[in-house]
């Protein structure tokens, strides 16, 4: 299970323990509910480029591109199209990052995959690997793309919202419908189906508003923002 | 609905009818709405449009004891209350009115039908009398937990009982089929009557305001009651021909306050803490007879954001041949 921290007010987190592991760990935490401050001792953090808004300290920025390391990840993003241009950001001291004034939701992975709609990631661990992955044809529809970016490892990521995010539980029994453009990451086993309300009303201009929704079952957390995005799907 | 004169609000000594609203003493800001903060309950005993209480930034959102989000499931989300000032969860069990593509999540099993289906005609013939933008607004229909927000806007529930609210078009997010939907004569503007609960957006917190009070257009949201909102000009410096070049082309400034609606008598106002209008939906065609505002004629230019809105054709002597455009999408 993924800990998961927003907002102001975080109950005191294990630091200790975290100080204990040998390598540096950048330390992620929110200065208000819309810019991250992120704690580095020569560490290195991956961010959505240009989302840098202040730093202290010493720090690099050198740009990367996402979708994955090496080669096959630049093919991967040619044909995926999940483009995210990302730097990475190196140094000692403190950087911030925002991005247009949206909410930032922090999501601590310890070793799960978190999925999240490539716009809508600001930051990670350098540690966390980010590939693309397949998503099934909800995305063609909704236009949110056929892949999402998959997140993995040990560390903090960082993703944004248009208002605070809703982390939704699912469970078995407890499947949860959502809105495309509304959906932003989830967590956990999670097996997506892209469920069509769309019919021969539809069609003649009776339609139910809510022609697309991602269906998600399983065992996990879903995340939500308090706003749609614009997609192909859109109003129908 | 009725209610007993009221004492002047917020402990006023009343505004002296006889005079007019002289500027210099009309609304002392000193005494007259003090600075709040959050969403003050509505003062001088007018109870029903009642915001459910959330407490809005300066109350911290919930949080569970090991820190972190709360995390929602379909049994802790809340019955009929905001999650956060951006989302309204319902409770839902039996049927709802909401405006297109306002839905952000659900749990359960709820189906969403466009207006003009047979098994929801006797609902709509109920509850919604505006039938001619029934496009723009869906029914909800099952049993689950649904979530509701429009573009991080904030969101507000508000219950009336045996009341009426009137409120800007592009404002309105969903309803309980228990009110019944009405335009308002005035354009851009719907009316909700009868004993239930609505969830209203707003650009920033809303605010309560009883009248007599004079609100800028852009930041007015809705009122209760209230039957006298009326434009008001300061024409005072606006007299003569070099008044009158001032106000048609603003050359010599002018303030873009000389507007404002009045509003009169016993109510409330609600306003928003912005002049950001949201956009508007049409609030559909009305009969195109002698003594109607805006009669024949879509009531405001189309939305930008809203649901989407198909054309209607209207044939003139024949009208709209019961909506036949719309509903076979031409």
């Amino acid at each position: 299970m993924s800990r998961i921290g927003t907002g102001a007010a975080r109950a005191p987190r294990p630091i200790g323990r975290m100080r204990a592991t040998l390598s540096p760990v950048a330390q992620f935490r929110l200065q208000g509910s819309k810019v991250l401050a992120v704690d580095m001792t020569g560490d290195a953090v991956k961010a959505r480029n240009g989302s840098m808004v202040a730093y202290t300290g010493q720090m690099n920025f050198k740009k990367l591109s996402g979708g994955g390391e090496g080669l096959r990840g630049m093919v991967a993003r040619r044909l995926t199209g999940e483009q995210m241009v990302v730097m990475e950001v190196k140094g000692q001291g403190t950087c911030y990052f925002a991005e247009r004034a949206t909410e930032v939701n922090l999501v601590r992975l310890n070793g799960e995959a978190l999925f999240v709609e490539a716009d809508n990631l600001l930051c990670t661990e350098a540690t966390l690997h980010t590939g693309t992955s397949f998503t099934g044809l909800h995305g063609a529809a909704s236009g949110n793309g056929l892949f999402t970016t998959k997140v993995e490892g040990h560390g903090w990521a960082a993703v944004m919202s248009d208002g605070p995010a809703i982390i939704l539980r699912v469970s078995q029994g407890m499947p949860l419908r959502v809105d495309p453009g509304a959906y932003i990451a989830h967590t956990g086993n999670l097996n997506r189906n892209f469920r069509s309300g769309a019919g021969f009303s539809t069609f003649f201009g009776e339609g139910g508003g809510e022609a697309m929704q991602i269906e998600f079952v399983g065992d996990g957390l879903v995340y939500v923002q308090p706003s749609e995005r614009v997609t192909v799907g859109g109003d129908v | 609905m009725s209610y007993p004169p009221q004492p002047p609000p917020y402990g006023q000594p009343g505004y002296p009818p006889q005079q007019g609203y002289p500027p210099q003493q009309g609304y002392p800001p000193q005494q007259g709405y003090p600075p709040q903060q959050g969403y003050p309950p509505p003062q001088g005993g007018y109870p029903p449009p009642q915001p459910q209480q959330y407490g809005g930034p300066q109350a911290p959102l919930p949080q569970t004891a090991v820190g972190g989000p709360v995390v929602h499931d379909a049994h802790t989300l809340p019955a009929n209350d905001n999650v956060n000032p951006y989302a309204f969860s319902v409770d839902l069990n039996g049927q709802y009115f909401l405006q297109k593509g306002k839905m952000v999540a659900y749990y359960g099993n709820i189906q969403f039908h466009g207006i003009g289906h047979g098994p929801l005609d006797q609902l709509v013939g109920r509850s919604f009398h505006s039938p001619l933008h029934a496009a723009d607004w869906v029914v909800a229909e099952g049993q689950g937990r649904m979530i509701l927000a429009d573009r991080a806007f904030d969101l507000n529930s508000y219950d009336l009982e045996d009341g009426n609210l009137t409120v800007r078009s592009g404002n309105l997010l969903a309803f309980d089929p228990s009110l019944s939907l009405k335009q308002s004569i005035i354009p851009g503007f719907l009316t909700l009557i009868g004993t239930g609960k609505f969830v209203a957006a707003s650009n920033g917190p809303v605010h309560f305001v009883e009248p007599p009070v004079r609100v800028d257009p852009q930041a007015l949201v809705g009122w209760a009651d209230c039957p006298s909102p009326c434009h008001h000009y300061d024409h005072s410096y606006m007299r003569g021909v070099l008044g009158g070049i001032r106000q048609l082309t603003g050359l010599g400034g002018v303030s873009g306050e000389e507007h404002q609606f009045e509003f009169i008598g016993a109510g409330q106002v609600l306003l928003q803490s912005s002049e950001k209008l949201m956009a508007e939906i049409n609030t559909g065609h009305v009969p195109n007879e002698a003594g109607i505002p805006g009669a024949g004629a879509p009531s405001h230019t189309p939305q930008q954001y809203g649901g989407q809105q198909l054309p209607n054709v209207n044939i003139p002597g024949l009208g709209n041949l019961g909506d036949l455009g719309r509903r076979f999408g031409l």
